[in-house]
Parts: structure tokens; C-alpha cells; sequence
């Protein structure tokens, strides 16, 4: 089962080409990191899975739905979104009832709407602030409030720009445990991200845009341990990462479990303790 | 030699808040140099920047004890590059001399000053492009060749790289220091832990308003304390040091983990 495909997917603004011939489809549970230079086509890409644009050239499938003939809130049954600029996303007059808001519009059942929203509050701990104004939030938790109406959406496939930028540990920590719980039941994860240390920790697989084309499409752990070839896409490998490859750590691991534990028996066989 | 900028018990309200924002902050930046605040989201971090840029309270209310010095101009680069940019300029180039025509300067030292910021800031390729059509990460250094070009003592920073990918967050990092070298006094708040062994002299760690350490970016970041689960935390280097229960102090970076191991 294919919950999203790209199928030679170009867009231009007018003549300023922004994707050129990408194909590649995402199945459910995956969980993705999209990658590249910034202006490299993430955005635009996101567009195009949410329906706010639709291809030049190309299909774009969100499961059987063609997004060409979808508007973005027939598009919004499946497809769950965090932009980047997410204070423009929030609109309702408490954060409750903004992350209501798409559970309703998409004519979910009254009573099932109110446990999702319930469900997506707890999931990033926004319970305290359920009952206030979006605007009076701190733009991280503003963040995580555009955040928890995608969750309420219970889409297939949640497409997120920088979900994790400009939040503290804690709420890091938040955010990845709540998609990673999604992800666990199936919701397939498609993350932007410059943030390589959350995508070598929790996500899975990479895909790399670079001027518009689709140049990578492999397990973080590959793309990563490109080591200097990373820095011609805009990226640089994350510590851990380096700190894997510099101890030459068996089987190169980017996780911290896992780097602790190489970190461990190095120390042991040098007797440091 | 005074400092460009100094904090004295400085308390700071929101308009219509209970709890102060700030609370008895007292600090000097130095010329030449990188002060880090950290903190987590909430614990005052772009306040201080506000008061220490002179918006807080002259434009967003509120009230303030204690007293901020500065000699010389403070420039602010906010978190969110489209809430700043001028919305009177229909090229890159127009709305860096935005700025330093406001400051009523000659037009051959605005032409020369833009030059310079633009090239500084590694954005010449966009000199002539619609500025409502970068993409966020072109536009925050867009913004801050603005505040560049108007040549601050005070550059004041908030979260500068977290609209950037990652070599152009290093990029940067690198452009930072070199204007520290240059005389510059650059106040950053930022989340990017991992960046600060290599780009920060000292670390002012805020919680709940109040300082909770400064100094050194050595001593302040291998702090235990940092890595308790309501504390921002250290570089992750450290992190996973500490999580192989390995000995303290930890290191900080790579080739200090490195080196330790050998």
C-alpha cells in the first residue's frame, strides 16, 4: 500500500523552475527526513503533497486521491501539515479550539473529535495551556500548538517543516516522542528538517533535494556517513555522527543509545574509567 | 574602556504580567566578544535581547528596574526574519540600506556599507531579487546584512541559525566569530548547544528570568546541573559521554572526546 507517490513530479513559479522530475513514494509507518540546501525545493515539495500547488508535470498520489483533482481540505482528510511559519497557522481564540478545528472541518463525530484533541494536547503536554490564546503563547508553544491540530487530523501521512526548530530539549523531546508514537501506528512521517541529530535519532530513511531534484533517496545512516560529500548538499553531518566515524565505531551507529555503547567498550579496552 | 553594553539588577515585567520576565539580570558584554544565553523556551533568553536592544520597554510596555547601559548603536536580529523585513524595498539590495538610510547617512557610505554587508553575509547573489520571495533561510541573512550595514557596537542575535541548513548555520557560526574579532560585542541566544565549544566565549544559562550561571563556555556547559531533564542540556557529545557513564568532567566536541580516548 502506497500512502503517498511522486511519479516525475516537476513545478516551476512561472519560468523559475523549483522541482524538477522526482519520484518516489512513501509507504505507512515510514518515517522520513527530506532534506537539502535551503531554496534546494523542500517547501515546495510539501506544497504539492498538501495540494496548495499542484504539479507542472507529473501526478502526485496521496493514497488513490490525485492531488490535482483534490482541494487541499478534501486533501486534509489524509494529509496532516506543520509549516514553517506555523504562527500563521493558528487562528481560534484558545489553542483547544484551534486544534479542534480540523477534526470539525473534516466532519469528524463530535464526541471522536474531542479525544483527538484530548489525545493530541496530552501527546505535547499543552493541557496547562489549552485554554488560551494562541497569540498569548511563546512561539515555540505556539509551535507545538499548530502541531497538535495536524496530530488531531489523524492523517495517513503528516508532511512537517521544521518541527523541531527553535524548540527547547524538553519540547524536542516531546515532539519526537509523540510522532514517533504516530509513526508506530502506522502514520507515515514525511519531516523537513536541518535538524540531522533528531533525524539520525528518529527517523528512519532520507531524502535529499538538491536544485530541485531528488539526488538521495536511502537510510539516514548511508547518507550521513557521506561525510565531506554531505556538505555539497547543504548539510553537515551531526556530532555523533562524526564522533561514530572519528572512533570508527562498528557499524558507524548515529544514535546515541547506540554511540554510547561504542563509546563504552572503546573506553573499556583503553582502560578509561 | 567601558562595555558596549552592561546590565545592572535589571527586572523586567510584560505589560499585564505577574511574573517578571527577567529577574535581577546583571551583566556586561565585552568588546570582542560572543556571550551565548541559554535557557529553555520561556526562560527569558529573547527578552534580555529586547532590553538589551532597547525595545523592552520603550516599545512593548511593561515595566523595568535596575539600570542598561550601552555606549554605541545595538542592532536586533529577531527569531522571525518576516516579521523584520521593511516591506518598503522591491530589491535584496534596497532593503539592506534600508537601515543605514534611516540613519541619515551619505549615499556613497550607505552604497559602501551595503556592499560590504552583503558580501559579509555571503548574499550578493540576491542583491537584486524580490526580498518577498527568498526563502527563510536567504531572508534571515538578508536581514542580518541589514543590520550589518548599519554598523552596530552591539549585535544582538536571536536564534540566528534556526532558519538555516546546517553549512549555512556553520557559515554562520564563522561569520559570528569573525565579527567578534572585529570588535564587535555579540550577544546570541540560541538552542544550538553543539555550535557553542567553537563560537562562544561565555554562556549566560537563564532560568525562570533569573541567571543561573555565567561564565567560561567550558565550565558553564560540562555543569551537571545543565544536563537535568528540565535543563536545556549540554552539546550532545556530552550527552552521550555522560549516557556510557563515562568519567567527569565530559567533553564537549568531537576531538575533545576524541583526544580523551586515546
Amino acid at each position: 500500500m502506497t500512502v503517498l507517490d511522486f511519479a516525475a513530479v516537476s513545478f516551476a513559479y512561472g519560468s523559475r523552475p523549483a522541482l524538477a522530475d522526482v519520484s518516489f513514494t512513501l509507504g505507512p509507518g515510514e518515517r522520513v527526513a527530506l532534506v537539502g540546501h535551503n531554496g534546494a525545493g523542500k517547501s515546495t515539495l510539501m506544497r504539492l503533497v498538501t495540494g496548495l500547488l499542484k504539479p507542472t508535470a507529473g501526478t502526485v498520489l496521496v493514497g488513490d486521491w490525485d492531488t490535482r483533482s483534490r482541494r487541499p481540505d478534501q486533501l486534509a482528510h489524509r494529509v496532516g501539515s506543520l509549516f514553517q511559519h506555523a504562527d500563521q497557522q493558528l487562528f481560534a481564540r484558545t489553542v483547544r479550539e484551534d486544534v479542534a478545528f480540523g477534526p470539525r472541518a473534516t466532519g469528524v463525530p463530535a464526541v471522536d473529535a474531542s479525544v483527538r484533541v484530548a489525545r493530541a494536547l496530552e501527546a505535547l503536554g499543552l493541557e496547562a495551556v489549552a485554554g488560551e490564546h494562541p497569540y498569548d503563547l511563546p512561539p515555540p508553544d505556539r509551535k507545538l500548538a499548530a502541531l497538535a491540530g495536524a496530530l488531531a487530523l489523524e492523517p495517513t501521512l503528516l508532511v512537517l517543516d521544521e518541527p523541531t526548530a527553535g524548540l527547547d530539549r524538553r519540547a524536542r523531546g516531546r515532539v519526537a516522542a509523540a510522532l514517533g508514537g504516530r509513526a508506530a501506528e502506522g502514520t507515515t512521517l514525511l519531516v523537513i528538517t536541518h535538524d540531522l541529530d533528531y533525524a539520525g535519532e528518529y527517523l528512519d530513511r532520507g531524502l535529499v533535494l538538491d536544485h530541485g531534484r531528488l539526488v538521495q533517496d536511502a537510510p539516514l545512516s548511508d547518507i550521513l556517513a557521506l561525510g565531506s560529500g554531505l556538505e555539497d548538499l547543504g548539510l553537515a553531518p551531526p556530532p555523533l555522527s562524526r564522533l561514530s566515524a572519528a572512533l570508527a565505531l562498528p557499524g558507524r551507529p548515529i544514535r546515541a543509545r547506540e554511540v554510547a555503547a561504542g563509546l563504552a567498550s572503546v573506553a573499556a579496552r583503553n582502560r578509561l574509567s | 574602556m567601558t562595555a558596549p553594553l552592561t546590565l545592572r539588577a535589571v527586572t523586567y515585567h510584560y505589560p499585564a504580567s505577574t511574573t517578571p520576565a527577567l529577574r535581577d539580570v546583571s551583566l556586561e558584554v565585552r568588546r570582542g566578544e560572543v556571550l551565548a544565553v541559554i535557557g529553555n523556551v520561556g526562560a527569558g533568553a529573547s527578552t534580555l535581547l529586547l532590553v538589551a536592544g532597547d525595545l523592552a520597554p520603550r516599545v512593548t510596555g511593561g515595566e523595568l528596574s535596575g539600570t542598561v547601559e550601552r555606549s554605541g548603536r545595538a542592532a536586533l536580529l529577531l527569531p522571525t526574519p518576516w516579521t523584520q523585513i521593511s516591506g518598503m524595498a522591491f530589491t535584496v539590495f534596497d532593503e539592506v540600506a534600508f537601515g543605514p538610510a534611516n540613519l541619515g547617512w551619505p549615499r556613497e557610505r550607505i552604497a559602501t556599507s551595503v556592499e560590504r554587508a552583503l558580501t559579509r553575509v555571503d548574499v550578493t547573489h540576491l542583491r537584486d531579487r524580490d526580498p518577498t520571495t527568498l526563502s527563510g533561510g536567504e531572508l534571515q541573512r538578508v536581514i542580518l546584512a541589514g543590520i550589518l550595514a548599519m554598523d552596530p557596537d552591539v549585535l544582538l542575535l536571536d536564534e540566528p541559525t534556526a532558519e538555516l541548513d546546517p553549512l549555512a548555520a556553520r557559515r554562520t557560526w564563522d561569520l559570528i566569530r569573525a565579527l567578534a574579532r572585529d570588535g564587535m560585542a555579540v550577544v546570541v541566544a540560541t538552542s544550538d548547544l553543539d555550535a557553542l565549544p567553537d563560537a562562544a566565549d561565555r554562556v549566560a544559562w537563564l532560568e525562570q528570568g533569573a541567571l543561573r550561571a555565567l561564565g567560561a563556555t567550558r565550565e558553564v556547559l560540562v555543569d551537571a546541573a545543565l544536563a537535568a531533564e528540565s535543563a536545556p542540556g549540554s552539546t550532545s557529545i556530552a550527552a552521550v559521554w555522560r549516557s556510557a557513564r563515562l568519567p567527569e568532567p565530559p567533553p564537549l566536541t568531537v576531538s575533545q572526546a576524541v583526544e580523551r580516548l586515546r
